[in-house]
């Protein structure tokens, strides 16, 4: 005869059984819903390489469709062109099975290996949707605008950001010493070697002292804070004394005399700005670079490397003046420099930056569109016109009057960053019209001597051939 | 003719279309026609339903779902066999045959399995020999050492062994299940039971830990280990020797791991796969990308990578089940799985006698066991061991014993009371 306990013991043990599978059915359903992506994505996950070779990576264009980037079909899959070689290749990056991703191939690779496509996630389904093309991508970049700034630079060590003040598009980024993408891997022992580091893109990651292009941002701080007004005067002797034992001087021994705002922008009067810092305080300083977005990020798609900023509450006065004229410990990028000139031709709105301007399909229908964003308000209308118009006195009596067109007014500022690696840095930065801004840049030629002499007439080239 | 015998087919067809469907999808993305395993699958399908009609026509009684849900089983697994190595597929077409068959004689050669009983003792020496050869013979194939070769046949004696220690350790357990619920002698607070009512799971546990060491084989320890405690448990009811048992295993395990490194070496891939996720890990993590990649929906039959992950159409067709059908496949495996163990057990409650009973409940005990054990192993739920998936994974041997398995559980199910039947 057959026992009741044998019964219950089974039927607990076969509970104790589906138990366990249901257990691990819901160990299944957390892995392939809430750890789905982060597997998916995991940079070990071959899976994304793998799917890219069986599908023509996407095609990248500059603002005019001009191609500058595209994977050609050859007996061994698809090789990636880059038809503008070095010129664009900090801005593009490059794509390769063994060194990886950089620039915008990596930065939008999803969209580019086709891997972030609405469709997926429907399963075999997707299948219906499926195309041998992913999606391309247009840049906000002007090729020609680009190539203008390459060979504006020569062959000095540098950079050129070119913003539309207007939108935050990036027209035009170079870096040099560049690289041919073409060659990446032929030529990346070699690259990973130099001491010039042409791999790093000087432009977003290249950190510098900013020099005197950082004045307008102090005079504009000025003009906010109710320190200055446009007719206060300031007296230069050529010194200015901090405490005990330290003093700021003038460049070259000059001696200013009695000055104004305006006029100490165009000479570049160290003093004054020094004078202002100090007389700003640790506080404002500290607001008026918030106010600027120098402790955000400006976004994952352009890498940016962050600003070194002072610690501002434990600044001595002398390292406070020395911020006043951009020295010290104040280490910005290129990029930076423009948004700030930017943000001043804006009537002081600074629009987020961004490079992509949208994402089309192989048919050449939008996907994704990347629209203008106002990414700060810095400072009011007023007084942003009231710096610009210094800066014009900058370019058409001061410093700057390497960087003058014909044709329309421009507003810049220079810079001669003194730095521990030799020869001061030739900085520049403005914009033009200066009434009805189209462009805005900076320009930086690392080592390259007084910012007026060899940065400004980078930046005229590139006036020249925005406002053609 | 009875109508659930009509839903049986109904259900065969059903698994029928999933064979075909999947087999005739994976041939259209390929853009070629392999008309060989067409052929092959759709003689395999005539078989399944000629089995059906002969069993019923004798008038077995056997329930109508086991030989469905198996076969539902078995189409998923050749379509994903035939996704994943084509030039597998005719052997596992074979294999597949081969099993229907032995489910066709084993539904009707233990309708009197109780006399099997009489047997137990040869069982238990063919289950222990096969089990043994395993481990003195065993040979590497595919990172598991318990393949068997003999001339020109290898075959895995552990998928066998299964079967025959069940059946042992049914009759041992039942003969003597009156002795141990009595007087215990008592050590301080274990109740210890008589020595001879424990010298076979001694036995059974001193063969698992040679297989740990000697096999490195973990998943097989793991398995008749705890078919051993699942059916001393079944048999007494008394939690302790459970607990005794589990106690002794983790001993032995603790002393192997302090002692082995391959032990320390699969424990910590299995606590930290991303420390070395490209070297000992890689199997599992590329197993988890696998799962993660497929999401809820899956990539599609075809379009996903599964093949990064190696031995991926033995041990891990499950994680390649995942990826290209997604949760979505997972699930229906699992639930499929759980359906048919708890037509398993509901056979072992339904039977008339306790030694068929508690063989059922063992078999459907090893079988959920199984299960779970190797997914839980591919899912990162569990160490990874290297043991089949009943009726999906790739291997002959897996796949002949659990069609015996399941004509065992079909022929026991039959046992029913009078009441029950229709």
């Amino acid at each position: 005869m057959k026992g009741n306990d044998i019964i219950q013991h089974i039927r607990q043990v076969a509970y104790f059984l589906v138990l366990l599978l249901v257990v691990l059915l819901v160990h299944i359903s957390y892995i392939q819903i809430i750890e789905s992506g982060s597997y998916a994505a995991h940079p070990l996950n071959r899976r994304s390489t793998e799917y890219a070779k069986s599908i023509q990576r996407g095609t990248i264009y500059d603002r005019n469709a001009k191609v500058v980037a595209n994977s050609e079909k050859t007996s061994n899959g698809y090789q990636r062109v880059y038809p503008y070689g070095a010129k664009l290749a900090h801005i593009v990056g490059y794509d390769n099975e063994k060194l990886g991703k950089a620039g915008v191939e990596n930065t939008f690779n999803g969209y580019l290996a086709g891997i972030n496509t609405p469709e997926r996630g429907l399963g075999a389904v997707s299948r219906l949707f499926v195309s041998t093309h992913a999606y391309d991508l247009v840049l906000t970049i002007d090729s020609q605008l680009q190539e203008v700034g390459y060979r504006a630079l020569g062959n000095n060590r540098g950079a050129v950001v070119a913003l539309d003040p207007r939108t935050g598009e990036i027209l035009a980024m170079v870096s040099k010493p560049s690289f041919d993408p073409n060659q990446i891997e032929s030529i990346w022992e070699e690259l990973s070697r130099s001491e010039e580091s042409p791999l790093l893109n000087r432009a977003t990651n290249g950190l510098y002292p900013p020099g005197s292009i950082i004045k307008p941002m102090f005079a504009e701080a000025a003009l906010t804070e109710n320190i200055a007004n446009t007719k206060r005067i300031f007296n230069c002797t050529g010194v200015l004394k901090i405490g005990p034992d330290y003093t700021l001087t003038e460049s070259n021994h000059q001696v200013h005399g009695e000055v104004n705002l305006e006029q100490a922008l165009i000479v570049s009067c160290n003093t004054t700005f020094g004078s202002l810092a100090l007389e700003l305080g640790r506080n404002r300083v500290e607001k008026t670079f918030g106010r600027y977005g120098f402790n955000k990020k400006t976004g994952e798609e352009l890498q940016e490397t962050s600003s070194r900023l002072p610690e501002f509450s434990r600044l001595g006065d002398g390292d406070l003046a020395q911020l006043g004229i951009g020295q010290g410990s104040l280490l910005v990028t290129p990029l930076r420099m423009a948004m700030l000139a930017s943000t001043l031709a804006n009537k002081g709105i600074l629009m987020q930056p961004f490079i992509v301007s949208r994402i089309t399909n192989e048919n050449g229908n939008v996907v994704k569109n990347y629209v203008p964003v106002e990414w700060l308000k810095v400072t009011d209308a007023q007084t942003a016109t009231l710096i610009s118009k210094m800066m014009v006195s900058v370019v058409e009596q001061g410093t700057g009057t390497a960087a003058y067109i014909t044709g329309a007014k421009v507003a810049g500022k220079t810079g001669t960053a003194e730095n521990p690696h030799g020869k001061s840095h030739a900085w520049f930065i403005g914009f033009a019209p200066a009434d009805n801004p189209r462009v805005a840049v900076a320009v930086i030629v690392e080592n390259g001597g007084a910012g007026g002499q060899v940065a400004a007439p980078i930046a005229r080239r590139i006036f020249e051939q925005a406002l053609r | 003719m009875n109508a659930a015998w009509f839903d049986e087919r109904l259900i065969l067809l059903l698994g029928s279309l999933v064979a075909l469907a999947g087999i005739i999808a994976v041939n259209m993305t390929a853009a070629t026609i392999n008309y060989p395993v067409i052929i092959a699958v759709s003689g395999l399908i005539f078989s399944w339903f000629v089995a059906q009609a002969i069993i019923r026509r004798k008038g077995h009684l056997g329930d109508p779902l086991l030989l469905p849900i198996a076969i539902m089983l078995v189409s998923i697994g050749l379509v994903m066999l035939f996704r994943l190595k084509p030039t597998l597929l005719l052997y596992q077409a074979l294999w597949v045959f081969v099993g229907i068959c032995a489910f066709s004689v084993s539904a009707f050669f233990f309708r009197n399995i109780d006399e099997l009983a009489e047997y137990k003792y040869l069982c238990g020496i063919c289950g222990v020999l096969l089990l043994l050869s395993a481990i003195l013979f065993g040979v590497d194939i595919g990172g598991n050492k318990n393949w068997v070769i003999i001339g020109p046949v290898r075959f895995q004696p552990s998928e066998f062994a299964k079967l025959f220690i069940v059946v042992f350790l049914a009759a041992y357990l039942n003969e003597r299940s009156r002795l141990l619920t009595l007087v215990n002698r008592k050590f301080g607070p274990l109740a210890l039971p008589p020595i001879r009512f424990i010298a076979p799971l001694l036995v059974v546990w001193g063969l698992t830990m040679m297989m740990f060491i000697l096999q490195r084989d973990l998943g097989s320890a793991l398995l008749f280990f705890g078919i051993a405690l699942l059916m001393t448990y079944m048999a007494s009811g008394k939690l302790h020797y459970v607990v005794m048992g589990a106690c002794l295993f983790l001993l032995g395990a603790l002393i192997c791991y302090s002692l082995y490194s391959h032990v320390q070496v699969r424990v910590d891939i299995w606590l930290n796969p991303w420390s070395d996720p490209n070297g000992k890990a890689y199997q599992i993590v590329q197993s988890l990308f696998a799962l993660g990649s497929g999401g809820i929906l899956g990539s599609g039959l075809t379009y996903g990578f599964p093949n990064l992950i190696p031995e991926v159409h033995t041990d891990f067709i499950f994680s390649a089940i995942a990826e290209e059908l997604g949760l979505a496949g997972a699930a229906a495996v699992l639930i499929l799985y759980i359906l048919m163990i708890y037509r398993a057990f509901r056979a072992a409650l339904l039977a008339e006698r306790n030694f068929t009973s508690l063989v059922a409940a063992g078999l459907a005990a090893a079988t959920a066991l199984q299960i779970f054990i190797i997914i839980g192993g591919v899912t990162k739920f569990l160490p990874l061991t290297g043991i089949t998936l009943p009726f999906i994974s790739y291997g002959g041997s897996s796949m002949v014993a659990n069609f015996i398995v399941l004509g065992i559980l079909f022929a026991i199910s039959e046992k029913r009371p009078y009441d029950e039947r229709q």
